[in-house]
This record gives C-alpha cells, structure tokens and sequence, in this order.
C-alpha cells in the first residue's frame, strides 16, 4: 500500500516536473480560462442579469474546459519514444502508474483552479470569502470527480485517432452529473442559502468519487495490460 | 383533441422509419457478396 | 448462419406485429380522455426507453463478464446490445420531445426520464464511437468493456440525483406521462407493444451478433 503512494508519487513528480519545465500547457490553461471569464463578463448586460445567477455556471465551464485540457495532455507525454512501455517494465504496480497520473492531472487542474476562482470573485464581483470552506470542498469534490474518470478514459483514448476529440466525447455523461451537482451546489453557497441545502449536492459528489475513483483503480489495469 | 392528431402522426411515422431503416441496414449488411 | 436466419425472422415477424400494434393502437383503443390522441405515443415510447435501459445494463453485464472470463461471445453481444440500445434510444428521444411538446407545452424538459435517456444515449453513442477508433480488436474489446462497466455504474447516480433534483425545484409541467392504473383495453395494447419491441431487440440482437461473427470470419480468410 505505502509502495503504490510512494511510486504514485514519484511518477507524479515527474509528469509535474516535465510539464512546470516547459510551462505551455499550464500557462495556455491559464491563459484560456482567463480568456473565458472575460468573455463572460462581456457577454452580459450587468442591468438585466445579476451577476450571482450566472455565475456557478460560468464558474464550472470554466474549470471543466481546464480540466479537459490537462486531461488531454495526460498520456500523451507517454506516447513520444514509447514511455508508457517503459513505464509499464517498470517494477511498480499499475496501481501506482493510474495515482501517479492522476494527482499529476489533479495537481494541474488545482493550479489552473487556483488562478481561476479569485480571477472568477474579481471579475464577477462575487463575495466566496464568506463560503470559502464549503466551496473549496465542491470544488475539490467535483474535480475529483471527473479527473478520477477522464484520467481512466485517457489512458485509452491516448493511442486512437481522434484522441482529442474522442476524450470528451467519451467523458461527457460523466462529467454531466457532478457537473450539475457542482453547479447547484456552489448556487446555494452563493446565493447565500443555507449549509443544509447544499449537502445533498455534496453527498452525492462525495459518493460518485468513491465510486468511480476506486471503479478507476479496478479498471485501468485492463487499458495498459497486454 | 384533434390538433394532437399531427403530433401522433409524426411520433408513430418516425418509430417506424427507424426501425425498419435499421432491419434494412442489418440485414444488407449480412448479405453475402 | 443458423442465428442470422433466425434473427431475420425474429426481425420480419416483429415488424409485422408492430404493424398489428399500430392498428391496435391506433383503431381500437379508447382515446385517453386528458391527453387526447397525442397519449397514443405512450404505446411506442415507452416500451422502446424500457428497452433503451435494460440494453444498457446487459452491456455493463456483458462488459464485466468479458473483463473476468474473456469470452469474445460475451463482447461481440455486448456490442449488439449497444447498437439496438442506440436504436431504441433514437426512438424514445423522438417521441418523447413529439409528446411533450402538445401535453407539456415544451419540447424538452429535464425530468427524470428524459434525462436519463439523454445520457444513456450519450453514452452509447461514446461506447461506440471508442470501439470505432480502435483498430486491434483484442484491445477494442477490453476498452469497450471498461466503458461499458462505467456506464452501467453511471445509471443508478443519474437516476437518483435527477429524481432528487425533480423535488426540489418544481417543474413548470402540469402532467406526467407516467401510467397509472390503465383500463384493461389500454394495457394490453401497451403489453403487446413491449412484446414486440422485445422480439424487435432479440432479432437486431441475434443478426448483429451473427454480422459480427462474419466480419470476424472475412478478416481471417
């Protein structure tokens, strides 16, 4: 067990270090949600639409598309020179290959979040401070949620032809339910509703995670194995 | 409620389409060549 | 091929009574007093999204069966199974709109059923499109088979969620197009409807199986 964190690790800090050395694909995510909340931002008429309506929805496109960005780049580090065989001889469990992947892709999606969510409070003027701690566990929740999933599907839609293309595809009845789960959720804590009316949201995403995380685990051995 | 009629009309036509359009495809797609 | 002769048949017998359905259906059964003629579409609807459902589940069955025991039998059927479910599928996100549109006053709406079809439809759609984009057959059969897994695990979370979802913010629709007790005439029109599509699911079933029997059979010759 300490082996496949130890391992998930290490091969976590090597995506990392490969993708923080060369710094395009985090700085284009970064670069595209910016794009992407200031489009928003334009597109509405201040007078007609409050801004707190429109916002969890602007808020969740914004992190879903950052995460199918570093998801698409996932695997594809290992498709040059035939890495994944190398990974795959390799003396660690596959365990360990799909956890290092996938907190590399979590860790990628985080930083993208992190420049994201007080870019989102500024432009939209939408006071979180105030529910800061139950939003960060939506957020954390829901990202889970579909990197767990999308880091499975990558693995296989790596080597096809339309890799890009297919990924999403592939990943959209997916990512729907948390994402709507995501999105009613931090409606309630902006809105300034009541805990209460959140939980049911959370449960829900909570209990996805542990469904398809260990779901992910079982599976991903039957994408790499020959 | 007879302007319902069109609505029904409609839904049983395109179940129909769509199944045979299907046996059609099955079934040219299992002829031999 | 003995199973393509019997699907064929299965197939043309099914789309004969289908026929025989329309002109129940249609002719003599009692026009619900509410909803006029449009209800008439409960007769086709409903039994093809039964069927939608339940050929997603035997897939996520197939799929695990296949990821424990290998059998190609168990994936070529699961891949039958994804293609009738599509069909069926097609159908329901027809009708049901066709429907809605006259009782509900909108063409959509995203109550329970129609959005679990909608995703169901989705990802049959998915579950196809991968098993296009990969050439090597024994590696098709795997992914497939992790998808399909993931799907059917998928369901039961859409199906408590958006009925959860249902009560808490209420619908801007007056009816539901659920049944309730049906008059006897009405039901077994509704009864004779499922038991063709059943055969129709059977005969598409057996003749794609046996289509891919013979793609496989052509590429080894």
């Amino acid at each position: 067990m300490v082996e496949i964190l130890r391992h998930g690790w290490l091969l976590a800090r090597k995506d990392l270090l490969v993708e923080f050395r060369s710094r395009t694909a985090i700085l284009s995510a970064v670069v595209f949600t910016v794009l992407v909340l200031l489009v928003f931002n334009f597109g509405r008429d201040p007078t007609a639409v409050a801004a707190v309506d429109l916002a969890p929805s602007i808020l969740w496109v914004t992190f879903t598309f950052a995460a199918v960005l570093a998801l698409n780049r996932a695997f594809q580090l290992e498709l040059e020179n035939q890495a994944l065989d190398g990974l795959l001889l390799a003396p660690v469990s596959r365990a360990s290959i799909y956890l290092g992947k996938l907190v590399a892709n979590l860790i990628f999606v985080a930083v993208v979040e992190g420049v994201g969510l007080p870019l989102f409070a500024l432009f939209f003027n939408v006071a979180i401070l105030p529910v800061l701690g139950p939003l960060l566990v939506v957020i954390a929740l829901a990202t889970v949620g579909f990197v767990a999933v999308g880091t499975l599907f990558s693995a296989m839609t790596a080597r096809t032809r339309f890799a890009e293309l297919l990924l999403p595809v592939l990943l959209l009845p997916f990512m729907l339910p948390p994402l709507i789960w995501a999105v009613l959720a931090t409606a309630a804590l902006l809105a300034g509703r009541p805990l209460s009316e959140a939980t049911a949201w959370l449960r829900f995403l909570a209990a996805f995670d542990l469904v398809f995380v260990t779901l992910a685990f079982l599976l991903f051995p039957a994408t790499v194995n020959e | 409620m007879p302007e319902n009629t069109p609505y029904m009309v409609a839904a049983y036509c395109i179940t129909a389409v769509i199944l045979l359009a299907y046996a059609v495809f099955l079934y040219r797609r299992t002829l031999k060549p | 091929m003995n199973l393509l002769k019997a699907g064929r048949w299965i197939t043309a017998l099914g789309l004969v009574l289908l026929a025989g359905v329309y002109v129940r259906a249609l002719a003599f059964t009692p026009i619900e007093r509410t909803q006029g003629v449009a209800q008439k579409i409960f007769y086709l609807h409903v039994p093809a999204a039964i069927w939608t459902e339940t050929a997603m589940i035997l897939v996520g069955l197939a799929s695990a069966f296949f990821l424990f025991l290998k059998d190609p039998r168990l994936d070529r059927f699961a891949e039958a199974s994804a293609e009738a479910g599509i069909v069926f599928g097609s159908i329901v996100l027809t009708t049901g709109p066709i429907w809605g549109k006259p009782i509900w006053g909108t063409w959509w709406t995203w109550d329970a059923r129609l959005t679990l079809t909608l995703l169901l439809f989705l990802m049959y759609v998915g579950y196809l499109l991968l098993r296009g984009a990969v050439t090597d057959a024994g590696l098709r059969a795997r992914y497939a088979a992790v998808l399909g897994i993931c799907g059917a695990c998928l369901v039961p979370f859409v199906h408590l969620s958006v009925i959860m979802f249902r009560t808490l913010h209420p619908q801007p629709i007056i009816l539901k197009p659920g049944p309730p007790s049906l008059p006897a005439e009405m039901l077994v029109t509704f009864l004779l409807s499922f038991g063709v599509f059943t055969m129709l699911y059977v005969g598409f079933v057996m003749q794609r199986y046996a289509l891919s029997l013979l793609r496989e059979e052509a590429q080894h010759a």
